[in-house]
């Protein structure tokens, strides 16, 4: 008996705190009373009481973030766009085959409209960069086997003596005075 | 639109002509469920991808496949001729690089013949893994162990031990 009454005056305690069925206001919470229905329903998150929250402040966060979404979205928003027009309203290339005595140019290989235009304006043809390649490795291996000659010809030219290189020039014959020969005990 | 797939290679199950033998007064949920699928995913994905074809009727541009000459191999270069070199270098790595996606084909047929036929796969792919067993001994004895930085000539080194081993068994 003493738990039914218990447990009616909790019920209709939380009938009356419920925030989703509330119609009275701050005041008479914990008394019995009903509020009047003139009265205006104000609803607060502080269960009705003004609160004044103390927290660490969160403006340079804010501003972080502010300013991250605004740099990031100030080159973002017309790349997306960019793409999202050249995708519509161009469109990728499809697979042909080859068609007869025709050659290609070097970014007719590649599928998607802006990697082509990439490769058309920018990039060199990657022939190109072989042949370079080719050219630089003709080079190099010239000046290593012009090298290496020089380097036998400096060893023969040196063993032998007979070729222009590590000739000593001595005097010539006709400059020696040959007078203090001629009376040799003197 | 890309040409659909190999037929041959991923043969699909014969179909049933479905019997509807409804007993139960209960709507189905399956012809539900996929009434809700068409209208909410398939059908404006159609017609948006229709909408963008038309768009685009008449501007295709056409892409092609790459065709390159067949040079002389390693083995058949001068010593010395480093351009010859190059050139053989060149092609090993074309020549590498379309095994190792032939390698991923016959991967990828297996995995769809394994999936096809579900628990009784060993019996019924029987093909599709001798193939596979053959192609990937073939790709380890050639290209196996040669690491990140393969080249030409460690895989002529390679066949040259692989045939010094052949002759010492024989």
């Amino acid at each position: 008996m003493v738990g039914m009454s218990i447990l009616r005056t909790a019920a209709a305690f939380t009938a009356r705190i419920n925030p989703l069925k509330r119609t009275c206001q701050s005041s008479n919470l914990l008394s019995r009373t009903v509020a009047r229905s003139e009265q205006v329903v104000v609803r607060h998150g502080s269960h009705g009481k003004r609160m004044f929250i103390i927290k660490p402040t969160d403006f340079y966060d804010r501003r972080f973030l502010h300013l991250l979404k605004y740099y990031i979205l100030l080159t973002g928003i017309p790349v997306a766009a960019l793409v999202t027009f050249v995708n519509i309203f161009i469109g990728e290339s499809e697979l042909a085959e080859i068609p007869e005595g025709y050659e290609p140019e070097h970014w007719e290989y590649y599928k998607h409209p802006i990697t082509r235009w990439i490769a058309r304006n920018f990039y060199d043809s990657p022939v190109k960069d072989y042949e370079k390649m080719m050219a630089v490795i003709q080079v190099e291996a010239e000046k290593a086997e012009m090298r290496q000659l020089q380097l036998d010809v400096r060893r023969h030219m040196r063993e032998k003596g007979d070729g222009p290189w590590f000739q000593i020039q001595t005097l010539d014959k006709n400059l020696i005075d040959h007078s203090p020969k001629s009376s040799p005990d003197n | 639109m890309p040409e659909d797939h190999d037929k041959d290679a991923y043969p699909e199950p014969p179909s049933r002509t479905p019997v509807v033998d409804r007993q139960s007064a209960l709507p189905d949920p399956t012809l539900i469920l996929s009434k809700l699928f068409y209208y909410s995913v398939d059908l404006p994905v159609t017609t948006f991808r229709d909408i963008v074809e038309g768009i685009q009727s008449g501007r295709k541009s056409s892409y092609y496949h790459q065709k390159f000459r067949r040079v002389p191999e390693l083995t058949q270069c001068r010593e010395g001729d480093y351009v010859c070199y190059y050139e053989a270098e060149m092609q090993w790595r074309r020549d590498y690089k379309v095994d190792q996606e032939i390698v991923k084909v016959i991967q990828e047929r297996l995995r769809a013949c394994q999936q096809r036929e579900g628990p009784s796969y060993r019996q019924n792919c029987y093909k599709e893994l001798q193939q596979f067993e053959q192609v990937s001994k073939a790709f380890q004895s050639r290209y196996g162990d040669l690491g990140a930085y393969a080249s030409s000539r460690k895989c002529l080194m390679k066949q040259k031990e692989r045939m010094m081993a052949e002759q010492q068994k024989a």
